[in-house]
């Protein structure tokens, strides 16, 4: 009787502080859904969802706190696997935060730019580089096509730049519908 | 002891078979265009402005990219333009060319190269001289010869591919029947380079001439002649490694890592004419065949245009298809006023026929057979279809060589191939995607850190700045209080004086 009792006490104690060592040790930083979600989105940054970037829109998304059709440049199509994720019904994108663009890059016009440092100030990854009172440019490479500092620009000298196929970058048609 | 072939692959008899093959030098053009953008690397940089008197062989423009190679003019005169042309490639889209108006002179610039010599040349030197001679891979791959030349630092045998598998084209078979010396000599320069053992020279046994010629100039120990089956896609670089020396190289692996270097056989002659005659790459041999004229050989200079190459034959009046490159990897183009290009080796013209009709995939099995590589080409087909690269990448389309053998035997007549190059296409688009998508992920959050930060530092600096605005003030209090000490001691010591005195 007693052996039982001993042995069953030292059992849940040993396991006890086993568990607890490895809740300690291996505790998950942070919501593991929010960098599924964050992986989702395009991190265009642009804020068009209401949300300050990609990654708090991905942490209210985390919280059902916000709609998963919020997100014009990630399409329909991020929409469709967000829904798939979360395992929710998809949603047609909210025409409200605004429409789907192509692919784009701001430009500055550079005779035109009098060094006010707004864009800079606007930039979300800061793609802008320059100084006060002194030109202005875009590092095309980083811009991901927000917009967020084409209205705050005071002399309007941002301008979009479609970003065209390419010989290397060019995809071709997927050959003819199968006819019946 | 090899077997001398691989499994899969397809037999095709040439479609339009000649009595003699020839090669015919097409006149001088009035004017020749030259891409900018090669098949891989970088867009060069032009070296020239319009208006420009360039010499033939001129260097006209160079790029830093170590894929590249420089370009030069292929006829003398004036540099006309340099804008946007459309240029052999599937997509039909414009790129930047030079064109260049000819003078009819047709006047070399000088060149100096290490002459019949080559032996007492070390080996940078002459992958220097293959490098600014422009020479890639004259085969259709493009690939740039020096750079295949630098990474073989450890190779033992070199193959020179003279098998020319697509059915139709003959100019390697034409370039080997005429310039047999220039060929072996070209491979003797190449084993220099190298430092190879031995050096195979593959050829189809259906180029008979061609094998005769090649033995006949061929008195080097070191390099031997192989006839392979005639069999489509022999000539992958790959699949010949195998049939030749029973060496597979592996997914993702190049020839290289196995001690082996291979070279066209046209390359092998343009590397011949860099090093010894030093001539650049100015002009290749293209076949031009099809059932609406007599098949020939043309040696054309590089940028003619394919209409005046397809003037030089008996071409009749009907409506045409046009087709550069072989029959099975070739591409369909609409017009005929491309220029011909490193890569073009031959344009298929044929009397316009509609295409058969697709129909359904019936799961014959057919193509998972012919495949060479072992492919499973139904499966990707369905999955390329339903645009799910992840699931293409499984079945590893990158292994792909896009022969179109698939194509070729399938019963519904689906265009396979194309559907492999479309999800090839997506997910190199989805991959540069997802990097730049990384990489903006970073740079907001490392901007959101570095706001936070210097709020927390410009935090920090105004409380030190209070703190020591404290500290002043309490100095400058306790200071006051002394002066006003010594001010009140003097006081008494004023006022000592004057009761004293009064």
């Amino acid at each position: 009787m007693i052996e039982s009792i001993v042995i069953f006490s030292s059992l849940a104690l040993i396991l006890g502080l086993v568990l607890g060592y490895a809740a300690i040790r291996f505790k998950v930083k942070g919501n593991p859904l929010v960098d599924q979600i964050d992986a989702i989105l395009p991190q265009t940054q642009c804020g068009q969802c209401d949300f300050p970037g990609c990654r708090p829109y991905a942490e209210a998304l985390a919280k059902g706190e916000a709609q998963i059709n919020q997100c014009p440049p990630g399409g329909q199509e991020g929409a469709d696997a967000l829904a798939e994720l979360l395992g929710v019904e998809t949603l047609v994108l909210n025409e409200e935060h605004g429409e789907t663009k192509p692919d784009h890059v701001v430009y500055v016009d550079e005779k035109l730019c009098i060094g006010c440092t707004l864009c800079i100030q606007a930039c979300p990854v800061d793609a802008f580089v320059g100084a006060s009172k002194v030109m202005t440019t875009v590092i095309e490479k980083e811009c991901t096509g927000c917009d967020l500092c084409i209205p705050v620009c005071p002399v309007d000298c941002i301008y979009i730049r479609e970003i065209k196929p390419t010989l290397s970058t060019f995809i071709p048609n997927i050959p003819g519908e199968v006819h019946a | 002891m090899p077997d001398q072939t691989f499994s899969g692959g397809v037999v095709i008899a040439n479609p339009y078979p000649v009595a003699q093959v020839k090669i015919i030098q097409a006149p001088l053009p009035n004017q020749v265009i030259l891409p900018l953008q090669q098949r891989i690397g970088a867009e060069a940089k032009p070296c020239v402005k319009v208006g420009d008197r360039v010499l033939t062989g001129q260097m006209i423009a160079q790029t830093q990219d170590q894929f590249c190679v420089p370009i030069h003019a292929s006829i003398s005169g004036t540099v006309k333009a340099i804008d946007k042309q459309i240029i052999p490639h599937k997509s039909g889209l414009k790129s930047t060319c030079i064109r260049i108006e000819s003078d009819g002179q047709d006047e070399w610039v000088e060149t100096k190269g290490c002459g019949s010599d080559f032996l007492h040349c070390d080996r940078q030197t002459l992958i220097d001289y293959v490098q600014r001679s422009g020479i890639v891979g004259l085969g259709g791959a493009g690939f740039p010869s020096h750079t295949k030349l630098n990474k073989a630092t450890d190779c033992h045998t070199l193959i020179i591919n003279g098998t020319e598998c697509e059915p139709g084209v003959m100019c390697d078979d034409a370039l080997m029947q005429h310039h047999p010396r220039e060929v072996i000599r070209g491979v003797e320069i190449l084993l220099h380079i190298t430092g190879a053992k031995r050096a195979i020279i593959a050829i189809e046994d259906d180029k008979q001439e061609a094998y005769q010629s090649l033995l006949m100039f061929n008195h080097s120990d070191l390099i031997s002649l192989v006839q392979l089956p005639t069999k489509y896609t022999s000539g992958a670089e790959k699949l010949l490694i195998k049939a030749l020396l029973d060496i597979e190289i592996p997914s993702g692996g190049f020839a290289a890592d196995k001690g082996i270097l291979c070279q066209n056989v046209s390359s092998t002659k343009a590397i011949f004419d860099a090093v010894i005659d030093q001539r650049p790459l100015v002009s290749r041999i293209v076949t031009i065949t099809g059932n609406a004229l007599t098949p020939i050989n043309v040696e054309a200079r590089l940028g003619t245009s394919f209409e005046q190459i397809i003037s030089l034959t008996d071409v009749n009046q009907q409506a045409h298809d046009y087709r550069m490159g072989g029959m099975m990897m070739g591409i369909d183009i609409e017009n005929t006023q491309m220029p011909i290009c490193k890569i073009t080796n031959c344009i298929f013209v044929n009397n316009k026929k509609p295409k058969p009709p697709t129909k359904e995939c019936i799961r014959c099995n057919t193509c998972n057979t012919v495949c060479p590589i072992g492919l499973l080409p139904q499966q990707i087909y369905w999955h390329a279809k339903g645009e799910n690269i992840e699931k293409c990448m499984d079945y590893n389309l990158l292994d792909c060589i896009e022969c179109a053998c698939c194509s070729y035997v399938c019963p519904s007549h689906i265009d396979l191939v194309g559907y492999f190059s479309f999800a090839k296409a997506l997910h190199k688009k989805q991959a540069t995607d997802q990097f730049k998508t990384d990489i903006a992920r970073d740079r907001f959050e490392f901007r959101e850190y570095r706001l936070e930060r210097n709020k927390q530092e410009r935090a920090q600096m105004m409380a030190e700045k209070k703190q020591a605005l404290k500290d002043k003030m309490a100095k400058d209090k306790e200071q006051g209080q002394v002066q006003k000490d010594k001010i009140a001691q003097a006081m008494a010591r004023v006022n000592k004086t004057k009761e004293k005195n009064a």
